[in-house]
């Protein structure tokens, strides 16, 4: 099976603008949004992403679409190495990653009809001409589960269930290889987030997409994604098949972070809860709140990889799994 | 608390009947457009007539009926004696103060209701405390923010702050863990429970999320179009739901890997107010729909250990 995206020592600096703490001078403090990430989306497969709000989920999202670009690492998209500062590689990546943002509102331009706002994107790639897009348009609208009259609506006159359905359709109305989904069944209701979620599946197989499927809501990711990646302030803290991953978490957090899923049937919740203090400055990022941190947490860790596509970044795995070098581009903080 | 039919031109409650008592958190639990907001606004007294419009039932606190009240008296009742937390923080929050002088606000009221004699470092104490209790770190720094400086979780926070800080009797929270992240929830809830436990504070959670509302209360109400559908005590709904509503709004809720079948969801959506359907309003979407639910709302029916439920199958067996 081939690779789709193959993301390496992915680094994406923000700088933090006024307001810094003491440690730093005011308004010089950058930020690794994510920091060192290395993952595959492989052919035919989803790959999830989980982690909690500010853990740097979407901006990887966004580095996939060119909207960000990385300041040290590389991706690679269908083989090919993508240079951030080429206009015709960001083309190239917008070609084939088509991307579902969580608010449908906001991502659908309220003056345009639907038709409008597909052929906005049909326009822009040039993949059909102009005398097909009626077909292909209604096509798409009938894949998605949308019904036909809705190709004249404005954004408005849907609720929130028809937007996704639009959004998703418009990300798709150019054949794609890869489809990122950024939260994008957050904002509905659950009986609603379970109708596009089964979409989903069904648009996955039948048009061979791959999906990088982004949410904080492991029930749905482990409904959604064959491999999970579990981030941590901008750090990949745990990669692996996501039954493994959800069954037998190896990274401190993860094991807090499954222990945190929600569950119908749990009459009495776990008094125990996550920290909301921020990463340690240095060493481990998870060391300052790990139960089980120990002296060599004071040096970050690199990830071990366990076996069977599993890596956890983490130094009680020294011992059992073989270290996975890591290019350390620039120095934390 | 008992009846509100509420219209605007369009019926969005419809004999909704609650019995809150003292000291029990109830969820009242719906999708878009169940009416549940409205509901918690009716409670508090804060739908504005016109447009909105009781045209029958009764809401009854503390053995007051707020509806033969005038706004005055309701005002005496509002903050201290009912209070209510929004979903929107950011907009519940005025931008242009800190958290300190949001809170000061909702200690005027308290003792300008209760006529306390409180000195400026009283209040100040009072503050610290209730953040603490929140369980926010550092609450001395969290006095000087304005909402703009605060993650979501806080803001969140901050609003519940300044609702229990009147240490009102009754506390409706409208979706108040709805846009934050899992974790976030979770420390929410445990908060919330712990007030409960320590102040014996009555609550009324609404939300859309049946996970939310299961972790935390005694007693469930399923809302849809504006009616109630089921009701009964926590585990019995989440265990043996019985109206097929409920049910499907369980099994929309994913469970397994990627290997599991589809979801059971219900097909098509919430109906338009505007434009219900005849008979039971969820006959549409209903997989046992039969012939009498296009015909006839089914009226709730009483079964044991409080459990009420809508639906022409139960009436049945």
């Amino acid at each position: 099976m081939s690779n789709i995206v193959e993301a390496d020592n992915l680094t994406v600096t923000f700088r933090a603008r006024g307001g810094g703490s003491f440690l730093f001078e005011r308004g010089s403090r950058m930020i690794n949004a994510v920091d060192n990430a290395s993952f595959r989306v492989r052919e035919g497969e989803s790959f999830g992403l989980a982690g909690e709000t500010g853990s740097g989920k979407s901006t990887i999202a966004r580095v996939l679409v060119g909207l960000y670009r990385p300041r040290s690492g590389s991706i690679k998209l269908l083989g090919k190495e993508i240079n951030f500062r080429r206009k015709e590689d960001i083309a190239y990546l917008r070609r084939n990653v088509g991307i579902v943002f969580q608010d449908p509102v906001g991502s659908l331009n309220p003056r345009s009809k639907v038709r409008e706002i597909f052929a906005e994107a049909l326009l822009a790639s040039k993949a059909f001409a102009r005398r097909d897009f009626g077909s292909r348009i209604e096509t798409m609208i009938e894949i998605v589960g949308l019904r036909k009259s809705s190709i004249e609506a404005y954004p408005r006159e849907l609720s929130g269930g028809e937007k996704q359905r639009v959004s998703l359709a418009r990300a798709l109305v150019v054949p794609r290889k890869l489809l990122v989904l950024d939260e994008p069944t957050s904002s509905l209701d659950v009986s609603i987030q379970a109708q596009v979620l089964n979409t989903l599946r069904k648009l996955k197989s039948e048009l061979q997409l791959s999906f990088l499927f982004i949410t904080h809501d492991i029930n749905v990711i482990k409904y959604m994604s064959n491999s999970l990646g579990i981030l941590y302030y901008g750090k990949l803290v745990e990669v692996g098949k996501t039954v493994d991953v959800v069954t037998n978490p190896k990274h401190p957090y993860t094991k807090k972070l499954m222990a945190n899923v929600p569950n119908l049937k749990r009459a009495e919740r776990k008094q125990e809860v996550l920290s909301e203090q921020g990463p340690a400055p240095t060493g481990c990022i998870y060391s300052k709140v790990c139960p089980e941190a120990f002296e060599k947490c004071v040096n970050p860790p690199p990830m071990f990889s366990l076996g069977s596509d599993r890596f956890a970044a983490c130094h009680l795995y020294d011992g059992n799994g073989t270290r996975k070098e890591q290019l350390r581009s620039h120095p934390a903080g | 608390m008992d009846y509100a039919t509420v219209d605007g031109r369009v019926r969005v409650l419809e004999n909704v009947a609650l019995r809150v008592k003292k000291g029990e958190i109830i969820g009242v639990v719906g999708e878009s457009g169940s009416g549940k907001t409205t509901l918690g606004l009716a409670i508090i007294g804060l739908l504005d007539s016109p447009p909105a419009d009781i045209i029958d039932g009764s809401i009854v606190f503390e053995g007051h009926d707020m509806r033969k009240m005038n706004p005055v008296e309701i005002s005496r009742f509002r903050g201290t004696g009912i209070g209510m937390v929004f979903q929107e923080s950011l907009a519940a929050l005025n931008p242009v103060y800190k958290t300190e002088a949001q809170l000061r606000e909702s200690i005027e009221v308290l003792r300008k209701a209760q006529k306390l004699d409180l000195t400026p470092s009283t209040e100040a104490n009072m503050m610290i405390e209730i953040l603490k209790d929140l369980r926010l770190d550092k609450p001395e720094v969290v006095l000087r923010k304005y909402p703009h400086e605060l993650s979501g979780g806080m803001r969140q926070r901050i609003s519940i702050a300044m609702a229990i800080v009147e240490k009102p009797r009754l506390l409706i929270l409208d979706e108040v863990t709805t846009g934050l992240d899992v974790y976030i929830q979770n420390r929410m809830l445990n908060i919330l429970k712990d007030l409960n436990r320590r102040t014996g504070t009555t609550m009324i959670l609404i939300t859309h999320d049946l996970t939310v509302a299961s972790q935390i209360c005694d007693k469930l109400y399923v809302m849809y179009a504006g009616r109630l559908m089921e009701e009964g005590k926590s585990e019995d709904v989440i265990n043996a739901p019985i109206h097929p509503y409920t049910q499907k709004l369980m099994a929309a809720i994913p469970q397994g890997f990627i290997d599991s079948p589809p979801l059971p969801a219900p097909t098509g959506e919430a109906p338009d107010l505007r434009r219900l359907p005849t008979g039971c309003k969820f006959h549409p979407r209903c997989p046992f729909v039969m012939d009498k639910c296009a015909q006839n709302e089914p009226p709730p029916l009483e079964l044991a250990d409080g459990r009420r439920v809508s639906c022409w199958l139960v009436e049945k067996k």
